[in-house]
């Protein structure tokens, strides 16, 4: 497959040192707002991601999924508690270190592809590592273009691809740099059914040829049931968790959860 | 990085196409006007004029510097303003993108190097295109100086290497000083705002807005009280600084006053639906309203405050000559007709003012060396006791009982040179030399005024008889000065106005010196604000596609949007408006202060001609431009334009 080819394992960028999960939150808060009037999007979170798996984060609207994903990826800061990202404590990261970790460390996939609407397919893919100063060449792009099925879309703009295609797009730029996690925010959210499952196929090969690390937002249970595990939040609270979840398993506690 | 900037430039172009602009403006402006600068620093005069004439080009040469570089000046000031506020403009417009840069891997760094380099290229592209322009705007200031009578038709340009060079210089200058603070806010964009579908909604109101825009009205409030007790230059000066300043302010400040002039607009207009929208829009949009505004601010509070100015300063000039002329009619003659009238019934003082052709030099040491100057205009021979009878301004020094003889009183125009009396000038009288001892001067006027005033007693009859001259009458009581008009007419002498008519004359020809400044100038600034004004609104319509869209899917037709959008447009439009008109009253309070200082009166004149002009014209363009947006906006399919995500 052509994930083993291009991006052999071994080859991961800030690995965390052995035994160590991936992502750990311990005992995390994020509240917003003032200190009578606000809210706590996560209370008390703690969770542990092991390298080489799949973890879907799952609950209602408001749930606090996406603020866990921002505060598990650095992006937001926790109030109180501990993140550790790839062996490292990232609580406190001045920006430059953040800044370094987003370059080699993880990689995003969003609903929203966010792609860069000036720039190519190629040049999409190419940018974080020239950001990092990072000299790609372009059979390599190419290849990891190769790898989601877009050989022939390089050149084209993010405006002249189709959903599925932007997102593949949007993988083979956060897969470029080998990072020892990939966050997902509804990464099929804006896609139809044959394009959703493409891209769920592709991340599943990346865990099981190349042991890649995900930790995914959905809210769809038939994606969430692609991962290893599910972990369900309410009210910023970790309440349940599936290990081999079922579509069926899935989507009867997460309406148990709404009701 | 310069890839990036590369691509964003020719994918995005509608978002630097005025900034461009306006470097390429900028760069040909300055360029011109350093080369006609240059060639005015060695005025070649015409031959076979007479002393006055060569004077009086000399003079259109001195105003012709100016005027170049106070446009090479505000032309600088109005590209850096321009640049800035349509960078920071499209930094809030690409808020989203650049947090993406952030979310992938970019350095704060990074960001302002990627700003940075946008407005290099920027700058090079202007340049570039500016120099070209130059050689244009070259000749159509050289044609245009020429026109309003301030060079000669003679005058030429020489092409000086140096300038372009420059100008190029300015031109990148420009671009990366415009664009600085915009790429340090970019640098604080969190990655996380790329997430935020509504990733605009960042506060307009910063902490570095507050700063500028409160040291900005800060320093324009400080020269309205310093041009209160300032001299008229000095309250010129702070006229042009308060507009500069105010504007700047303002337009920093404006996000504040947007949401009260929305709810005024509400109260004002009574709400159909679309009002309503626009009204919504206008309060939800605050920073795009005032990006809109802020160069109508710009155009209204120069142009107004300017105009105003100059206008106030004749208007009090003619006033001062009002009030220090004590007589009836101010007659307009030769020396020789003027023997004529005290001898005419009714006519109880004749102040004869003969501007007469002779040379007077002043010696002036300095650092050891001695310097003379030779004047020959603004020396006037006078009948000391009829013009103390018919002047009302008391000397400064001396008293002018004692100009008779060989002796000679230093005008307002000599003030500042302080001549001190006693000391002895030399004079040449028609080839006859005669030594002139300084007795006394008067105080400096708001018009330039006399250089000399000599005893006619002491010149021979030729030098004053062709002489033009004026004569200040005073008609004595019991008689009509009409009836005393008719038959100084019927004398022979054509020219006879009141003192009133006089003095309004007066100002109009001292404010025609000004009207003529004030077109190259306002034509610049005009042009300027009107490219600014498109640009912000057509940056504003083209990222207000999806939001058109929205309104179509929830119900409105095209005609619909489009009358929203423009709709609020003009309300943009009046807000810029009456900010700017309020800078420039504070202006003219400062020059009113100034002028009642310096004659007792305050005088301010309105220029409400102008007003009306730009009000029109503002409103007119900015609801064409909208209107045009909002069409070519809502052209596609709503549908499409909703579905995309991109």
């Amino acid at each position: 497959m052509s994930w083993n080819q291009h991006l052999g394992a071994g080859h991961r960028q800030g690995m965390p040192p052995p035994g160590y999960p991936a992502v750990e939150l311990h005992q995390v808060t994020r509240f917003y707002g003032a200190k009578n009037t606000g809210v706590a999007a996560l209370d008390d979170v703690s969770l542990s991601c092991p390298t080489g798996t799949w973890t879907a984060i799952m609950g209602p609207s408001g749930s606090g999924k996406s603020t866990l994903l921002h505060c598990a990826a650095g992006l937001d800061q926790v109030t109180r508690g501990r993140v550790r990202l790839a062996g490292r404590d990232i609580t406190a990261a001045p920006d430059s270190v953040l800044t370094e970790m987003r370059r080699r460390t993880i990689g995003f996939v969003f609903q929203s592809f966010n792609l860069i609407s000036s720039l190519t397919a190629e040049q999409n893919v190419a940018f974080p590592s020239k950001l990092a100063g990072v000299r790609v060449s372009k059979s390599e792009v190419r290849q990891v273009l190769a790898g989601v099925g877009l050989a022939d879309r390089a050149g084209h703009r993010p405006r002249e691809l189709s959903g599925g295609q932007q997102q593949r797009v949007a993988i083979a730029r956060a897969m470029i740099s080998r990072p020892a996690v990939l966050f997902a925010d509804e990464p099929t959210g804006a896609l139809d059914s044959g394009s959703a499952r493409t891209v769920l196929q592709l991340l599943r090969t990346m865990v099981e040829t190349v042991g890649q690390t995900i930790v995914m937002v959905t809210h769809d249970p038939a994606v969430a049931a692609g991962a290893d595990t599910v972990v369900f939040l309410t009210d910023g609270r970790i309440v349940d968790r599936v290990d081999v979840p079922t579509v069926r398993d899935v989507a009867e506690r997460l309406a148990r959860l709404e009701s | 990085m310069f890839q990036m900037s590369f691509s964003t430039f020719r994918e995005r172009w509608e978002l630097f196409i005025g900034a461009i602009l306006s470097v390429a403006v900028g760069v040909a402006l300055v360029q011109a006007s350093m080369l006609v600068l240059a060639a005015t620093g060695d005025p070649r005069i015409p031959p076979g004029l007479s002393r006055q004439a060569e004077d009086q080009v000399r003079e259109g040469f001195v105003g012709a510097a100016t005027v170049m570089g106070m446009t090479a000046f505000l032309a600088m000031f109005l590209a850096v303003f321009i640049v800035s506020s349509t960078f920071s403009f499209t930094v809030a417009q690409r808020r989203r993108d650049l947090a993406l840069l952030r979310l992938t891997g970019g350095s704060r760094g990074q960001l302002r190097a990627l700003l940075l380099s946008e407005s290099l290229l920027l700058g090079l592209v202007g340049s570039a295109l500016g120099v070209p322009f130059g050689v244009i705007a070259k000749y159509a200031q050289t044609w245009l100086l020429v026109e309003i009578g301030l060079l000669p038709e003679s005058f030429s340009v020489p092409w000086r290497p140096w300038a372009v060079i420059t100008a190029g210089i300015v031109g990148v200058g420009v671009a990366l000083t415009g664009v600085f603070t915009a790429s340090l806010r970019a640098a604080r964009i969190r990655p996380l705002e790329a997430l935020q579908e509504t990733g605009g909604a960042a506060r307009v109101m910063t902490a570095s807005r507050w700063l500028f825009g409160l040291s900005f009205a800060g320093c324009t409030i400080a020269m309205v009280v310093w041009a209160q007790g300032a001299n008229l230059i000095g309250a010129m000066m702070a006229a042009l600084g308060i507009s500069m300043f105010g504007a700047v302010a303002m337009s920093l400040l404006s996000p504040l006053v947007v949401p009260f002039m929305a709810w005024l607009f509400g109260v004002l207009v009574p709400g159909s639906t679309l009002i309503g929208l626009a009204q919504a829009n206008l309060r939800d949009g605050v920073r795009r309203s005032a990006a809109t505004a802020s160069p109508l601010i710009v155009l209204v509070s120069l142009l107004l405050g300017l105009a105003g100015t100059f206008a106030s300063l004749a208007a009090a000039g003619g006033e001062e000559a009002k009030r220090s002329v004590n007589g009836d009619l101010v007659v307009t003659s030769t020396g020789e007709e003027a023997e004529r009238l005290p001898s005419i019934e009714g006519v109880a003082v004749a102040s004869r003012q003969n501007a007469v052709d002779i040379t007077i030099t002043v010696e002036e040491a300095q650092d050891e060396r001695v310097i003379t100057r030779d004047f020959y205009t603004g020396i006037i021979a006078v009948d000391a006791a009829d013009y103390a009878r018919t002047h009302t301004l008391p000397p400064s020094t001396g008293n002018l009982d004692a100009l008779t003889g060989a002796t000679v009183f230093t005008g307002p125009a000599r003030h500042a040179d302080r001549i001190e009396p006693g000391r002895v000038l030399a004079a040449d009288i028609g080839g006859q030399p005669l030594r002139l001892t300084v007795v006394g001067g008067l105080p400096e006027t708001l018009e330039a005024g006399d250089s000399f005033l000599v005893p006619r007693q002491a010149l021979p009859r030729e030098v004053w008889a062709g002489a033009p001259t004026e004569t200040v009458v005073q008609v004595a009581p019991g008689h009509d000065p009409d009836a005393v008009a008719e038959r100084i007419g019927q004398a022979g002498v054509s020219q006879v106005r009141r003192v009133s008519e006089w003095a309004v004359e007066r100002a109009e020809v001292a404010q025609a010196g000004n009207v003529k400044i004030l077109t190259v100038l306002m034509g610049l600034a005009g042009l300027y604000a009107l490219m600014a004004v498109v640009n912000s609104v057509v940056i504003a319509g083209t990222e207000r596609r999806r939001e058109f869209a929205v309104s179509r899917v929830t119900g409105l037709t095209q005609p619909q949007v489009v009358r929203t959008a423009v709709v609020e447009a003009t309300a943009v439009a009046v807000i810029g408006l009456v900010l700017g008109c309020l800078v420039a009253g504070v202006g003219l309070a400062g020059i009113a202060g100034a002028v009642d200082k310096a004659i007792g009166v305050p005088v301010v004149a309105v220029p409400w001609t102008l007003l009306v002009a730009v009000a029109i014209g503002s409103v007119g363009i900015v609801a064409v431009t909208s209107a045009i947006t909002a069409a070519i906006a809502t052209k596609a399919r709503p549908v499409s334009l909703v579905a995309a995500k991109e």
